[in-house]
């Protein structure tokens, strides 16, 4: 393998931030898509067929098309999807409106660190250990080289992702305060208050992987988690992922715990004063959060790259030849689990009722920081007694 | 060192759970509800002046219009107030008709409340679930009278046609499907610990209070005072009906979610009676083309999903119009127990306070 100059470097690695920016944007609107279609069908009914309002013009042309292909069963399924283009057009071109006594320069920049802080995320978190493909020998300027399976694989990869994930409840508070209005006001502080408290259980969660690996970095982690672990490790790895999950569901202010945009009490929340395509970086930054949630609990909890869950691949790994395509990392298998756990949003959305702001906050004092606590303890055994 | 400041809010008119234009000036101290005054009016069409300018038989259009959930209970309450203002005699057939046609109505506003109630509380599938359901039920009024809200279903004397034909069958198609509806939707409530949370000791009325404000309906059987017009004074059939009435006693949310889904049981009883005994014979007494009154007063009060509806009535000598038409509106009345349930609460319970009083604003602001 050639070593690669500076240049080469630079276009490999930008290389690799478009591939990971690339599937945050092919992720996020095929989510939202799938929330309307799996919403749907829960609920016994469609879902989005078409685009609203469209029999002349580009959008009667794009239902045409789409009924008519749709006539085939399974794609029937996907005859919404030019609605998703023409919501995300109307987004772009809507009016931008900032109410009279906002805050003007914070009102601007709230969206725009939900966003980032949402997408910045995925630079630590690697889809395939080592290398996801080798540019072939007739490639030109770059052949030969490999480009990795994540963008920056460091050494406190967790540090970066807690850290930076959790810039991102600025966004909201900021947006709250900066509106100078009173639901996104009540919307802002109450997720204040929500998300700094499910910060403490989920990174306690998470400390558990920590601990059992003895390492900070995505992919290190990953792998150990997957296949270095003994039976014991199966039992902190469960109760972990269902209190990561639980964590996860009130930091992405999903339901049950959608305190800070809870429609029916707050309007929109803390987003109610925003439109146009500032309203649509807090809807994107949500669906990129979701995805963040799951990707981590992905490839802590649920064997990352391989395909079993919860270590269990390390247990029958010794059953399969060591060259077996099973036994080894796909980054196809992390993007499974991956769309696994979008779709378990949608569906718990589609289950249950929403907590009251108090309960949503003593489930996370009371009950999730001291299981996560004995959580924390177990993997502590476990580390010793292995 | 720190100063607490009271944050005013306005909950509605528009506002996604305040069904409708209901305005609610909250008081709050943090997110807790300090003071609470529920402002109507936003609807008012001056339903009941408007009754009083016309005849007899044009008054039951605007009551559809009230609860426009409920039309058909509105329907039957105006009419048999007329009919007891002129001392006529309805058939056997068309008693058992409306009994029928207002126990459909009662399922359909009790899915309506289901719907939007589990909606409010953020459980959104049992929404599409109820009016799942409630199409059905549209449906059977569309093929009886033609339209499917605002029904004018009955005239006064009794209907202006019998059951068209394939109504029956339809009838015993839902009433054979619904009980297992009923069980999706408690598999989905009524164990489910979130909603247990957000509904157990939540908005408490007791029996006392409700008395003393004149609430009516699920809020006052579910403090466990079972009164009930359908049993205390029996109209229409349904002296003739075998039905219970379904009482509990803790007097919150969650009682009264129990209660009214023990009563769409019953109301698929009655229809299943009165399906079952439809008498023969015409559905139209014999009246006059114009009504002219007598100097008279009537109140007469039914059961309607919501609670009593009362119509007060007053005849004019020789004149084909009511000299004066009031309605007691059973939202109106148990609206004015909404401060009581909601103070001291947090704001997402005065979401399920206005959920759990099903108010239709129609009717509230007439």
């Amino acid at each position: 393998m050639p070593t690669p100059t500076l240049l080469q470097s630079i276009a490999i690695t930008l290389i690799q931030c478009v591939l990971v920016v690339l599937f945050v944007f092919v992720v996020v609107p095929l989510t939202v898509f799938a929330e309307r279609k799996v919403l749907g069908y829960l609920q016994q009914r469609l879902g989005s067929t078409r685009v609203a309002s469209g029999h002349i013009g580009v959008t009667g042309w794009m239902n045409r098309g789409m009924w008519k292909w749709g006539r085939i069963p399974v794609l029937s399924y996907w005859r919404g999807i030019p609605g998703l283009v023409a919501d995300v057009l109307k987004l772009i071109l809507k009016e931008d409106i900032i109410p009279a006594k906002a805050d003007k320069f914070v009102f601007f920049i709230a969206p725009a660190i939900s966003m980032v802080s949402a997408v910045v995320v995925f630079a630590a978190i690697s889809f395939v250990p080592g290398t996801f493909f080798v540019f072939p020998s007739w490639f030109p300027g770059l052949a030969g080289l490999p480009v990795a399976g994540g963008i920056a694989d460091i050494n406190v990869g967790l540090l970066w992702i807690l850290g930076v994930a959790s810039v991102g409840v600025y966004g909201i508070v900021l947006a709250g305060w900066a509106s100078n209005s009173k639901y996104p006001l009540l919307g802002g502080l109450r997720s204040a208050a929500q998300m700094v408290s499910y910060e403490v259980p989920l990174a306690i969660s998470l400390l558990a992987p920590v601990v059992l690996t003895g390492s900070l970095n995505f992919s290190e982690m990953a792998q150990r988690m997957a296949t270095g672990l003994s039976a014991w490790g199966l039992v902190p790895q469960v109760l972990g992922f269902l209190i990561y999950l639980t964590c996860g569901f009130a930091e992405t202010n999903r339901l049950p715990f959608d305190m800070p945009e809870a429609e029916n009490e707050l309007v929109a929340g803390f987003h109610t004063e925003y439109s146009g395509m500032k309203f649509g970086f807090f809807y994107l930054a949500e669906y990129i959060n979701m995805t963040v949630v799951s990707a981590l609990a992905a490839g802590f909890f649920l064997g990352g790259s391989w395909l079993l869950p919860f270590g269990l691949q390390g247990l029958v790994n010794h059953l399969l030849p060591a060259d077996a395509w099973l036994a080894g990392p796909h980054a196809i298998f992390f993007v499974a689990k991956i769309v696994f756990l979008l779709f378990t949003y949608i569906w718990v959305r589609g289950t249950i009722p929403r907590y009251r702001y108090d309960q949503v906050m003593s489930v996370a004092w009371k009950y999730l920081i001291p299981l996560a606590l004995v959580n924390l303890l177990i993997a502590a055994f476990v580390r010793c007694a292995v | 060192m720190f100063k607490n400041e009271e944050m005013e809010i306005n909950l509605g008119p528009q506002h996604p759970s305040t069904h409708g234009v209901l305005r609610v000036k909250l008081r709050l101290d943090g997110e807790t509800i300090t003071h609470c005054k529920p402002v109507i009016g936003y609807l008012h069409r001056g339903v009941e002046k408007i009754c009083e300018n016309q005849s007899f038989f044009q008054g039951q259009v605007w009551t559809d219009r009230m609860d426009y959930c409920s039309a058909v209970a509105n329907n039957l309450g105006w009419a048999e107030a007329n009919e007891k203002l002129f001392g006529i005699t309805v058939p056997r057939r068309a008693q058992y008709i409306r009994t029928l046609l207002n126990e459909f109505n009662r399922l359909a506003s009790h899915l309506i409340w289901l719907a939007t109630h589990a909606l409010d509380i953020g459980a959104m599938t049992v929404f599409l679930y109820a009016f799942r359901e409630r199409e059905d039920i549209l449906d059977m009024n569309e093929a009886f009278c033609g339209s499917r809200l605002t029904t004018t279903a009955f005239r006064i004397g009794g209907l202006r046609e019998d059951l068209p034909p394939g109504f029956e069958k339809m009838a015993r198609k839902f009433l054979a499907k619904f009980p297992t509806c009923l069980e999706e939707y408690e598999n989905l409530l009524s164990e489910n610990r979130i909603w247990k949370k957000r509904t157990v000791g939540v908005a408490l009325l007791s029996a006392d209070d409700a008395i003393a404000l004149g609430v009516t309906g699920p809020v006052l059987r579910a403090a466990g005072v079972p009164y009930d017009i359908r049993k205390a004074f029996p109209y229409a059939a349904y002296s003739e009906m075998d039905f219970e009435v379904p009482t509990q006693t803790a007097a919150d949310t969650y009682a009264r979610y129990l209660v009214r889904m023990a009563e769409m049981r019953q109301s698929a009883r009655i229809i299943q009676q009165c399906l079952d005994g439809l008498p023969e014979g015409p559905v139209m007494a014999k009246i006059p083309k114009i009504l002219k009154a007598e100097v008279n007063e009537v109140y007469h009060a039914t059961e309607a999903p919501k609670g009593e509806i009362g119509y007060y009535l007053v005849g004019e000598k020789g004149s084909a119009n009511p000299y004066r038409f009031h309605v007691r509106a059973p939202g109106f009345i148990n609206l004015q127990s909404l401060p009581k349930m909601a103070e001291g609460g947090l704001i997402a319970d005065i979401v399920a306070a206005i959920g759990t009083l099903d108010i239709v604003l129609g009717e509230i602001d007439r």
